[in-house]
C-alpha cells in the first residue's frame, strides 16, 4: 500500500513537530512554508514551556493541576479533555525536546532548571536561556532536516499557501501554493492538509508577532468553508517597545527587579524625564494598586497603561502612545547581573541606554487565542483517544489546524510558556490520527481526478492575475494596512465598547471595498513580494470581521476580552450584612453569566464574507467554572459565598471535584 | 546625513509623505527632514543590477526595515518615477529569525538592528543597501541562502534519537556544558560569518534548459559540496559533537569537516566572530573543530 | 565542480591532508629552516670568524648537503609556495570592508606569503649555487661573511633584503599563530591572545635577527674578514688534509671572486654593483 502523503502548512514548532511524527510513522510529508523554516515566529519565544517535572510533583504538583492552571488562566473556555490531555503529555514533550538537544538551563547537578512563570505556583517553567522558542524550534528543524536528507520530507520554503482543494464531497483532498520566486503555481493532491501558520497579529498593523502572521492561510482556509473559534480574543502583553517597525517585547521580568511605571503629570512634557522632579510624576500603578504596585497582573497592568494614554491623554509622546517604565534607580551592577539580555535587546533597537534613560514602552497585541475550530475525541478518562482521525481536524473532513492557527487550548487567556507546549503537543499528538483518518477513508489523493486541482490552479492564478492588472488604481495596500491596524488596535485590543465594534465593523467593510480598488506597483511576475502582500492584506478583512464581530456580540468580560460596560466591579459595601448581600447578587450574576457566556464562539464564513457567529457549548466536564477573583474588592466574600454554594451543590468548590488519581510519576 | 530639506523642496510625490499622516511614528518636528538611500537592485537572476535611491521621510528611531516598507509603501524614486517596490527578506524584525542580511553601507549585517541614526553618523549623506555578494541574488535584496542551510546538511547537524517516542529525558548534562553550547545554539543562520568570510566564495548553480528539478537540485547540491562549507556549520558541528548522544555520530561529522570544502578552507582572518550579529564564539569552535580533526586524522591513521 | 564530474580530483579528495601537510610544511622543515638560517646568518654580528664556523658548521656535510637542502628546504618550500597560491587564488580579500585586525593579519600574511616567495627565488639565484647559471650564486661558504657583505653591499640590495626579510618573517611568525589555530593548539580567544603575544615576540626576535644580520653584512669590514676566512681555511684544510697551507686553494668554490684572484693576498674586488672596493664602514 502506498504511503500517505501529508501536506503541512507552516513550519514553526506544530508544523515541525507534526512533520517529524508523521515522516516517523512512515508518511511522505509535503513542508509548505513562507519562509525558511528555521526562520518561523516561534523563535520569538523567550520565557519557556511548561510542565509538570519531578521536582514540583515532590512538592505537591501534578498534571491536573497543571490543567487547572491551564483552564482557570483561561477563563474556562477551552474544551477541557484536549487541555488535560496536553497537560498530561507536558512532561513527555519536554523530556523529548532535552533528547533532541535543547540546550536547557541546568542545575549544578546537571538536571534541568526551571523557573516560576505566571499564573501558577510552582516552577514548571523548563527554559534556554532567554530564547527558549528559538532553542526549541531549531531542534524540531534539526530532526526535519535529518529526515530531509533521509527523503521522507520536501520542504518548499518561500511558498505560499493559497487554498485547500476540496472533493464534491467536501473532504480536503490536497491545496493549492504558489512559489514566491518564481511566482509559479502548483497543485500538492495530499491525504491530509494539516494548517499550522501561527498568529494573526498583522491584522493589528504592528504586534509583537513576525511579519509572516498575516493569518492569511488561515483565512483561506476559512473562506473554503473551516470555522473560525473565538477570534475576538487576542492577547495584548502590557510591556512592549514601540517601534516603527515593529512592537518588541520587553519581559515582565523588568518590573519584577523593580521597574517603576510612570507618566509625567503634564501630557507630552517635553523635558527629558531625567529632569522631571519626582511630584510630577504620576506612578500610576503604585498609587491605584499599592498592594501590588508595578507587579499587577498582565491584564490589569495593560489595561491602566492603555488606559492613563487614551483615555487620560498622559501619554509621554504626542504622536506615539507609551509611557515610561523606569529601571534608572536600580544600581547598573544588579541590572547587568540580571537584566542584562532584555536591556541589550532595548539598547540594540532604541539605540538608548535603559540604565540611564527610562524605557518608553506600550502594550502590544501578542497571541491568537482564537483559531481554527478543531475537533477532538474524548477519551474515557476524560482526555483524548489516541490516534483518532477526530483530534486537530476542522470541520472540513481531512483538513487540520495544530499551534496558535487552532482555538484549542487558550480558552480566553494563555498562560506563559504554555504556548510552547500547545504547539508542539498538537503538532505531535495529530499525526497518528491524520494518517488513521487517511487509512479509514481508503481513497488515496493520487486516485482524485486531476479536474479538482485544475479548477483551483485556474481559480488562483485568475486571482493572482486579475490582482497584476491593478496597476491603476487609487488605494496603496500598505496605507490600508496601516489603517486596518490602528483601526483594530484603537477598538479590538484591551478595551472594547460596542458603538466603538460597530463603527469599525463599517470601517472595516469600507476598508476591504477600498482594497479592492487598490493598485499594485509590481505587475512583474518574479518574486513579487508587493502582489503577494495585497494578496494577503485581502485576506485578513474576513479575520478582522470575525474578531470584531465576535467581540461585539460577547457582552461579558472573560479572560483578554474586557468591556467596561459589562465589568462586575467588586464590592462597594462596608457593612459585613450588605456586603455578604452583594456577594449573592455576584455570584448569581456570575452564574446566569457562565449560562450565558461560556460557550465558544464560532464563526463560519457566509456571503460575501460575512462572519455567521454560532456558539458552541464548552466541555467543562472535568472541572466546573469558578469566578476569578485576583485583585477585586471584597474578593474573599464573593470566595466564601462560592465556596458554600458549591458545598451545597455537592461539589468542592476549588476545581479539585474530578480529579483523578495521579501516581508519582507521569502517567 | 539627515538633510534639513524645506518641504517646498521636496517633489510632488514626496509631499503627501509625511510623518504626520503616517500614523504619528514619530516627531511632527521630524517631517521636514529625509533619509536617503541608495539600493543596488536586480530584477531577476542573471539581469544586469542597477542604483536607485530614494528619499524617505525622517521617523525617530528608524531602522532599515523601516526604510524599507516605506520605500514600498511610497513605490517612488527619489526623482518621482513610480518604480516596483524594493524586494528583500525579513521576518521577525528583532534580530532572531535571520532573515533580513544584507550589506547596509558595506558591511553585512541585519537591517532589523541596523538603526538609521547610527547609519548616518558612518555615511552622512546615503545610506548604501545591497543584497549579499556570496549568495545568488533572487531579486533586489533578496538572496538564495540555500547553501548555507545544506551546510547544516553536510555536518549532520543534529542529534541522531532513535525516535520521538517517549523514554524519558535526555541525558544529564554539566551547567559548564550548558553554558558552552548554549551561545552556539542561539545561531540564526543569517549568513554574516559566510559574506564577511574571504574564503567563503560564491556558488551559482542555474538550472539548464534541458536539466529537470531533480537534476538541477542534485548538481546544485554536489555544486554547493565542493565549496566551503562555512563557520556556521564548523559552529554546529562543534556544538553536537559536545552534546552526550549527538557525539555518537561525531565521526561522521569529522569525516565531513575534513572533506572536500571542510575545516581546512578556514583562512584564520576571523571576520565571522567580527560580524556574528550573536556574538557566538565562531573561531573557538574553528579551533575546536581544527583540534578534533587533528585528533580524528592521526587516529584514523594509526587505528585502522 | 559541478555534478557532471562524479569523481573528485586528486586534489580536492585529499584537500584536508594536503592543507595540514601545507601549514605543517610552513613550521617545519621551512620555518625550522627560517629560523635556523636568520640566526646563523645573526651570528656575523659577533664577528666573521663565528659566521664562517657556522658556515663550515653546515658544509661539513659535504655531499649530504645538496640531498638534504632538497629534501628538507626547497622541495617543501616549493610545495608549500604552490598550495599557497591555491589558496591565494580561491580567496577574496576583502579587508576594504571588513578592517578587522584579524582580517588585515589575514590579508598581510597572503601578501607577505607572495613577496617571500619572490624574494626566495632572488636571495636563492643571488647566492646559492644554483644561481650560477644566471649570474648568481655569489656565495662562497669558505668566505661566507665577505661573499655575503659584497652582495648585500649595493643600498637597494639592503631595502629589498630587509623588506624580504621581514616579510618572511611576518608570515612565519603570523603563520605560527594561525597554525595553532588550525591544528586546534590554543582554541579560546583567551588562549588565541596569548599565542598571539608568543607568535608577536618570536617575530620581533627573527625580525630583529633578521634586520641584524643584514646590518652585520653591511658593516663588516671586507679585507679583514677575507684574511679572518683566509686563516681559516687554511687551518681547516691543514687538520683536514696534512697540506701546507701554501700549498694553495682548491678550487671547489664557485664564487667568481676565488676564481679570478688568487688567493690570501689579491685584493678583493666586486664583480658587480658599485664600483668602489671600500669596504662598507670604512
Amino acid at each position: 500500500m502506498a504511503q500517505p502523503r501529508v501536506l503541512v502548512i507552516g513550519g514553526g514548532l506544530a508544523g515541525l513537530s507534526a512533520t517529524m511524527r508523521l515522516a516517523e510513522l512512515g508518511a511522505s510529508v509535503d513542508l509548505v512554508s513562507l519562509v525558511p523554516v528555521k526562520r518561523s515566529h516561534s523563535v520569538c519565544a523567550q520565557g519557556g514551556i511548561n510542565s509538570v517535572n519531578a521536582l514540583t510533583r515532590q512538592q505537591g504538583d501534578n498534571e491536573w493541576k497543571h490543567f487547572d492552571d491551564t483552564v482557570y488562566g483561561g477563563d474556562f473556555l477551552q474544551h477541557q479533555p484536549p487541555v488535560k490531555e496536553m497537560a498530561d503529555w507536558g512532561p513527555r514533550i519536554v523530556d523529548l525536546m532535552d533528547r533532541l538537544g535543547v540546550p536547557f538551563n541546568r542545575t549544578p547537578e546537571g538536571f534541568r532548571d526551571q523557573r516560576r512563570f505566571g499564573g501558577t505556583l510552582f516552577k514548571r517553567t523548563a527554559f534556554a536561556g532567554a530564547t527558549t522558542g528559538q532553542q526549541l524550534l531549531y531542534s524540531l528543524d534539526e530532526q526535519v532536516r535529518r529526515w530531509e536528507v533521509e527523503g521522507k520530507v520536501k520542504k518548499w520554503e518561500f511558498w505560499d499557501f493559497l487554498e485547500p482543494v476540496l472533493d464534491d464531497a467536501g473532504r480536503c483532498r490536497g491545496a493549492i501554493c504558489q512559489d514566491l520566486v518564481t511566482m509559479q503555481f502548483r497543485a500538492f493532491p495530499a491525504d491530509a492538509v494539516i494548517i499550522a501558520t501561527g498568529g494573526c497579529g498583522l491584522l493589528y498593523g504592528r504586534s509583537t508577532m513576525s511579519m509572516v502572521c498575516t493569518g492569511s492561510a488561515v483565512s483561506r482556509a476559512y473562506r473554503a468553508g473551516a470555522w473560525y473559534g473565538n477570534g475576538e480574543f487576542i492577547q495584548v502583553h502590557p510591556t512592549a517597545i514601540p517601534g516603527a517597525d515593529k512592537l518588541r517585547l520587553m519581559s515582565e521580568s523588568a518590573r519584577g527587579e523593580g521597574g517603576r511605571v510612570w507618566v509625567p503629570k503634564t501630557p507630552h512634557d517635553p523635558r527629558d524625564p531625567r529632569d522631571i522632579p519626582e511630584v510630577e510624576r504620576s506612578y500610576f500603578l503604585e498609587e491605584r494598586y499599592p498592594k501590588y504596585g508595578n507587579l499587577v497582573p498582565r491584564d490589569i497592568a495593560t489595561r491602566e497603561i492603555f488606559d492613563i494614554c487614551t483615555t487620560e491623554g498622559l501619554s509621554v509622546e504626542k504622536d506615539r502612545l507609551c509611557v515610561y517604565l523606569d529601571l534608572t534607580h536600580v544600581p547598573r551592577e544588579t541590572l547587568d547581573r540580571k537584566l542584562g539580555g532584555i536591556l541589550e535587546i532595548y539598547e540594540k533597537f532604541q539605540g538608548v541606554d535603559p540604565r540611564v534613560v527610562p524605557m518608553k514602552i506600550f502594550p502590544a497585541v501578542h497571541y491568537s487565542m482564537g483559531g481554527l475550530w478543531v475537533d477532538y475525541e474524548k477519551s474515557s478518562t476524560g482526555g483524548l483517544v489516541e490516534g483518532s482521525p477526530r483530534n486537530q481536524q476542522t470541520n472540513i473532513p481531512g483538513l487540520y489546524a495544530v499551534g496558535e492557527c487552532d482555538y484549542q487550548y487558550h480558552g480566553a487567556n494563555r498562560l506563559g510558556a504554555n504556548s510552547l507546549l500547545s504547539c508542539i503537543f498538537s503538532g505531535l499528538f495529530c499525526a497518528p490520527g491524520v494518517i488513521a483518518g487517511v487509512d479509514a477513508r481508503g481513497k488515496k489523493a493520487a486516485d482524485e481526478s486531476s479536474r479538482l486541482f485544475e479548477s483551483g490552479l485556474r481559480r488562483e492564478e485568475e486571482r493572482h492575475q486579475s490582482l497584476l492588472a491593478r496597476t491603476a488604481g487609487d488605494e496603496n495596500p500598505y496605507d490600508l494596512h496601516q489603517q486596518l491596524g490602528n483601526l483594530m488596535t484603537r477598538v479590538a485590543t484591551v478595551v472594547r465598547r460596542n458603538e466603538q465594534l460597530v463603527a469599525a465593523y463599517a470601517e472595516v467593510c469600507s476598508l476591504e471595498e477600498r482594497w479592492r480598488r487598490c493598485a499594485v506597483s509590481d505587475s512583474g511576475n518574479w518574486t513579487n513580494q508587493n502582489v503577494v502582500f495585497t494578496k494577503s492584506l485581502g485576506d485578513m478583512f474576513p479575520l478582522a470581521k470575525l474578531v470584531l464581530k465576535g467581540a461585539l456580540q460577547r457582552d461579558e468580560c472573560r479572560g483578554a476580552h474586557y468591556k467596561p460596560d459589562f465589568a462586575m466591579p467588586g464590592l462597594h459595601a462596608t457593612d459585613l450584612v450588605e456586603k455578604r448581600r452583594e456577594a449573592e447578587q455576584w455570584c448569581d450574576r456570575f452564574e446566569a453569566n457562565t449560562r450565558r457566556w461560556l460557550k465558544s464562539t464560532v464563526a463560519k464564513c457566509g456571503v460575501g464574507g460575512e462572519p455567521e457567529i454560532t456558539y458552541e457549548d464548552v466541555d467543562t466536564s472535568l472541572m466546573s467554572p469558578r469566578p476569578r477573583l485576583y485583585g477585586l474588592v471584597g474578593g474573599e466574600m464573593i470566595e466564601e459565598v462560592w465556596k458554600e454554594r458549591q458545598k451545597l451543590a455537592g461539589v468542592s468548590g476549588d476545581g479539585q471535584e474530578k480529579q483523578p488519581a495521579y501516581a508519582g510519576s507521569a502517567s | 546625513m539627515i538633510k534639513a530639506v524645506e518641504a517646498a523642496e521636496h517633489n510632488a510625490g514626496m509631499k503627501s509623505q509625511t510623518v504626520a499622516d503616517h500614523d504619528g511614528n514619530g516627531h511632527s518636528a521630524a517631517a521636514a527632514r529625509v533619509v536617503r538611500v541608495r539600493v543596488l537592485r536586480q530584477d531577476a537572476p542573471g539581469e544586469e543590477s542597477y542604483w536607485e535611491r530614494f528619499e524617505i521621510p525622517y521617523v525617530a528611531n528608524m531602522n532599515v526595515i523601516s526604510i524599507l516598507q516605506q520605500v514600498a509603501a511610497q513605490a517612488k524614486s527619489r526623482d518621482g518615477r513610480r518604480v516596483a517596490p524594493v524586494a528583500w527578506d525579513c521576518n521577525c524584525l528583532e534580530e532572531v529569525c535571520g532573515s533580513c542580511t544584507m550589506l547596509i553601507n558595506g558591511r553585512t549585517r541585519m537591517a532589523c538592528s541596523a538603526l538609521v541614526d547610527k547609519l548616518l553618523e558612518e555615511s552622512a549623506d546615503e545610506i548604501e543597501l545591497r543584497p549579499m555578494s556570496k549568495f545568488p541574488v533572487v531579486r533586489d535584496l533578496v538572496v538564495d541562502r540555500g547553501r548555507l542551510f545544506r551546510s547544516l546538511e553536510r555536518v549532520k547537524a543534529w542529534v541522531p534519537v532513535d525516535d520521538s517516542y517517549d523514554h524519558g529525558p535526555g541525558p544529564r548534562i554539566a551547567p559548564e556544558l550548558q553554558e558552552d553550547a548554549y551561545p552556539l545554539s542561539t545561531c540564526i543562520s543569517c549568513g554574516c560569518c559566510l559574506e564577511a568570510c574571504p574564503q567563503f566564495t560564491k556558488i551559482e548553480a542555474v538550472r539548464r534548459e534541458d536539466e529537470s528539478a531533480e537534476d538541477f537540485e542534485s548538481r546544485r547540491k554536489s555544486a554547493f559540496d565542493s565549496g566551503f562549507v562555512g563557520a556556521h556549520a564548523i559552529s554546529q558541528a562543534m556544538l553536537f559533537n559536545g552534546h552526550p548522544t549527538g557525539k555518537m555520530i561525531a565521526d561522521e561529522r569529522l569525516e565531513a569537516l575534513t572533506a572536500q570544502g571542510g575545516i581546512q578552507m578556514c583562512g584564520n582572518a576571523q571576520n565571522c566572530v567580527a560580524v556574528c550579529p550573536k556574538s557566538i564564539p565562531l573561531t573557538r569552535s574553528i579551533a575546536r573543530a581544527g583540534r578534533a580533526a587533528t585528533v580524528w586524522a592521526i587516529r584514523k591513521i594509526f587505528d585502522r | 565542480m559541478t555534478a557532471n564530474d562524479p569523481s573528485p580530483s586528486f586534489l580536492a579528495r585529499h584537500q584536508f591532508l594536503i592543507y595540514r601537510l601545507f601549514s605543517l610544511a610552513g613550521l617545519v622543515p621551512v620555518g625550522a629552516f627560517l629560523v635556523v638560517h636568520l640566526l646563523t646568518n645573526a651570528s656575523v654580528l659577533a664577528g666573521p670568524g663565528t659566521f664562517q664556523s657556522r658556515v663550515d658548521m653546515i658544509h661539513s656535510l659535504g655531499p649530504l648537503l645538496v640531498p638534504i637542502e632538497w629534501a628538507f628546504i626547497f622541495l617543501p618550500m616549493l610545495f608549500h609556495a604552490v598550495v599557497g597560491f591555491v589558496i591565494i587564488a580561491n580567496g577574496m580579500p576583502n579587508v576594504g570592508s571588513y578592517a578587522y585586525v584579524g582580517n588585515v593579519r589575514y590579508t598581510l600574511q597572503r601578501a607577505t606569503g607572495m613577496i617571500a616567495f619572490v624574494f626566495i627565488i632572488w636571495h636563492i639565484t643571488q647566492l646559492h649555487w644554483l644561481g650560477t647559471p644566471f649570474g648568481g650564486g655569489r656565495f662562497d661558504p669558505h668566505h661566507a661573511t665577505s661573499s655575503a657583505a659584497i652582495t648585500l653591499r649595493p643600498l637597494l640590495v639592503s631595502l629589498l633584503y630587509a623588506v624580504g626579510v621581514l616579510s618572511t618573517v611576518f608570515h612565519f611568525s603570523n603563520g605560527l599563530w594561525t597554525l595553532g589555530i588550525t591544528w586546534g593548539i590554543w582554541t579560546s580567544p583567551a588562549a588565541m591572545r596569548r599565542a598571539n603575544w608568543i607568535s608577536i615576540a618570536i617575530g620581533v626576535l627573527l625580525g630583529g635577527a633578521g634586520l641584524g644580520a643584514l646590518g652585520g653584512m653591511r658593516s663588516v669590514d671586507v679585507e679583514q674578514a677575507r684574511a679572518i676566512e683566509n686563516r681559516m681555511d687554511d687551518v681547516k684544510r691543514m687538520l683536514e688534509g696534512g697540506q701546507s697551507p701554501l700549498d694553495g686553494h682548491q678550487p671547489q668554490s664557485r664564487s667568481p671572486e676565488v676564481r679570478t684572484t688568487k688567493p690570501h693576498t689579491a685584493p678583493v674586488v666586486p664583480t658587480s654593483g658599485p664600483a668602489s672596493p671600500t669596504p662598507p664602514g670604512a
